[in-house]
């Protein structure tokens, strides 16, 4: 799935909380195709963005150049809509059955 | 709480996921016979005669009455696509599953791309009133007598450009297999459809000055292959459908001197008489555009038409996050990522082999949607996942909008399990949908099961309109629920636990 898609997701366990845990990933099936570019699709996906499972994602993956937060101003700033739609759009993984979290 | 999320693919190793996203793996792929898959014309363009002036002002200004036929119940929606896509406005025929639009013949091609219609005809003549006289004798004599008197020239000339339009795409289909593996569609990728009227503008001037043999052939010989096609509704009717067909068949044969062919027709004459209304038209369409999308079925496969009305009910503003969380094949994600390729659509099943069709399905639409080699692909807005409807792991109000099938409890399911699996439905959809702005198309035939879940339910749906659907002979009803803008209260927050009635 693209990272979009993981990032909408969670591990809905109930009692713990509305948003649960992220879905962990792993990094051994990664794969990367072309997308095409669509700032403005980007640009409103951003305020949807849960950024610490994206970054998590990010790090499990080892993808490089991903944005820490939206900055300032963004909407406007092609290298960063860049950045994240390659990160959101382009990157294809699928998530780990065995690391699903149980509640205690 | 373990649930599993599955991958669309058919190497499934444990602990190891893979999951068909945007772009195929062609070698996994397999391309699945399919008669339905349109053909892109675009690259060949050389192939087009140039225009010319002289010859082409006659037909440029050909106005015609199209009449399509859609889904039952979803007129309305039709009439708007109509509107919004051909700037006509349309006269609908309620509850009767057509509409009616005039159109200039270049936006034929157009006409083909509208999503929301299942067949096309061009309007012979149209009687508002017809006068049926006392015995079936006489009746059947006047459809003769008719035969001669309508208007044949105009539709047929629209039916010619229209016949010309599909050849020149198998020409362009045999030459494109042969050169690419990959099968186009025509109508989906969004750079062609500009070009579409020139396409037919192209035709028109080529109408002419013939170049295109098979065409010429058709133009000296006359020699067309035809039938008529009855369709009869109402209770005063002195005979029958067949007996129509049969004697106004003869008498169209008589006219044109065309030979009749139940199977291998050309042209396929359309008399659709409703109660005192009768509309005389010549088909546009062979088979039924409805299952365009769909290359791998499954045993339930919604219309693509009825997937379009259904989204289209739910007005997807763009970045909308649309989620389908009982996909079976896949139908409804599919259609919305082709239309509504501005928004994000989410599949999801909790059976394996429904995720694998919806994948084997988005795989297909994706070699579809290819230009060319080494180009940058369209890559759709669209991901399939396997899930538990009840418990969708999905983050809390973050679905704009849910469009699905439900299971009928007729050939999936049964209508005891939808007693436990409806409101359990309601309440997880009503979770992830967001409030306020959130909305849902759900369809189902267990109406009574549907309502009942639902009036516990008043804090966070609303409805606000159903739509009386057939499907497969069976009736069912599409209801279109408003979000409130209560958030979602976890039910172990509450005091008690809530029961679903």
């Amino acid at each position: 799935m693209k990272l979009l898609t993981h990032n909408l997701l969670s591990s809905h366990v109930r009692g713990v909380g509305p948003r649960g845990f992220p879905l962990r990933l792993q990094a051994t099936e990664v794969r990367i195709n072309p997308v095409e570019f669509n700032p403005d699709f980007v640009a409103r996906m951003i305020p949807k963005v849960e950024w610490a499972a994206l970054l998590e994602a990010a790090d499990t993956l080892h993808l490089v150049e991903v944005p820490k937060g939206p900055i300032e101003g963004y909407e406007h700033d092609e290298k960063f809509l860049r950045q994240m739609h390659h990160v959101l759009l382009e990157v294809r993984t699928g998530p780990s059955l065995a690391s699903l979290a149980t509640a205690g | 709480m373990l649930f599993s999320l599955k991958s669309p693919n058919n190497s499934r190793r444990e602990g190891l996921i893979r999951n068909l996203g945007s772009t195929a793996n062609m070698s996994d792929v397999q391309e699945a016979p399919n008669q339905l898959l349109d053909v892109n014309l675009h690259e060949n363009w050389s192939c087009i005669q140039a225009t010319e002036s002289g010859p082409r002002s006659e037909s440029e200004h050909l106005q015609v009455t199209i009449g399509a036929t859609v889904p039952t119940g979803f007129e309305q929606t039709a009439a708007d696509e109509v509107r919004e896509k051909l700037g006509s406005s349309c006269k609908i025929s309620k509850d009767r599953g057509k509409i009616y639009f005039d159109i200039s013949v270049e936006s034929l091609a157009q006409v083909h791309c509208l999503r929301s219609v299942d067949n096309l005809f061009v309007v012979v003549k149209e009687f508002k009133d017809y006068q049926f006289k006392e015995t079936k004798e006489e009746v059947l004599k006047d459809f003769e007598e008719l035969a001669g008197k309508l208007p044949w020239s105009d539709p047929l000339k629209v039916w010619k450009i229209n016949t010309n339009f599909k050849k020149k795409k198998t020409k362009r289909k045999k030459i494109k297999q042969n050169a690419d593996s990959h099968i186009l569609d025509y109508y989906e990728n969004p750079a062609i459809k500009e070009e579409i009227s020139t396409l037919v503008g192209d035709d028109l001037a080529s109408y002419k000055d013939e170049k295109d043999e098979s065409s010429k052939e058709e133009t000296q010989s006359k020699m067309l292959k035809f039938r008529v096609t009855c369709n009869r509704a109402g209770e005063k009717h002195c005979f029958s459908s067949n007996e129509a067909a049969r004697d106004f068949g003869g008498a169209v044969q008589d006219y044109f001197k065309w030979k009749a062919d139940m199977t291998n027709f050309d042209v396929e004459v359309l008399l659709n008489i409703h109660d005192s209304e009768i509309v005389v038209g010549i088909a546009l369409t062979e088979e039924s555009l409805h299952r365009r999308n769909i290359t791998h079925f499954g045993p339930t496969t919604l219309r693509s038409t009825l997937a379009y009305g259904m989204l289209r009910l739910c007005a997807p503003q763009p970045t909308d996050i649309i989620v389908d969380p009982m996909c079976g094949t896949g139908a409804i994600p599919i259609e919305g990522a082709t239309e509504w390729s501005n928004c994000y659509h989410i599949a999801g099943d909790n059976n394996p082999l429904a995720v694998d069709r919806a994948a084997n399905n988005i795989s297909s639409l994706l070699t579809k949607s290819q230009i060319k080699e080494g180009e940058v692909s369209w890559g759709l807005p669209i991901d399939a996942v396997q899930w538990d409807i009840c418990n969708l792991p999905l983050r809390t109000g973050t679905v704009d909008i849910i469009v699905t099938d439900m299971p009928f409890g007729k050939r999936m399911g049964s209508k005891k399990r939808n007693w436990n699996l409806y409101p359990a439905c309601l309440r997880e959809m009503s979770r992830v949908c967001r409030p306020g702005t959130g909305r849902a198309a759900l369809l189902t035939q267990d109406k009574k099961c549907f309502i009942k879940a639902l009036s516990g339910m008043g804090h966070v749906w609303r409805k606000v309109h159903t739509v009386w659907v057939n499907i497969g002979g069976l009736h069912a009803a599409v209801y279109l629920l408003k979000r409130t803008p209560q958030a979602f209260v976890h039910p172990s927050e509450q005091d008690g636990e809530r029961t679903p009635w």
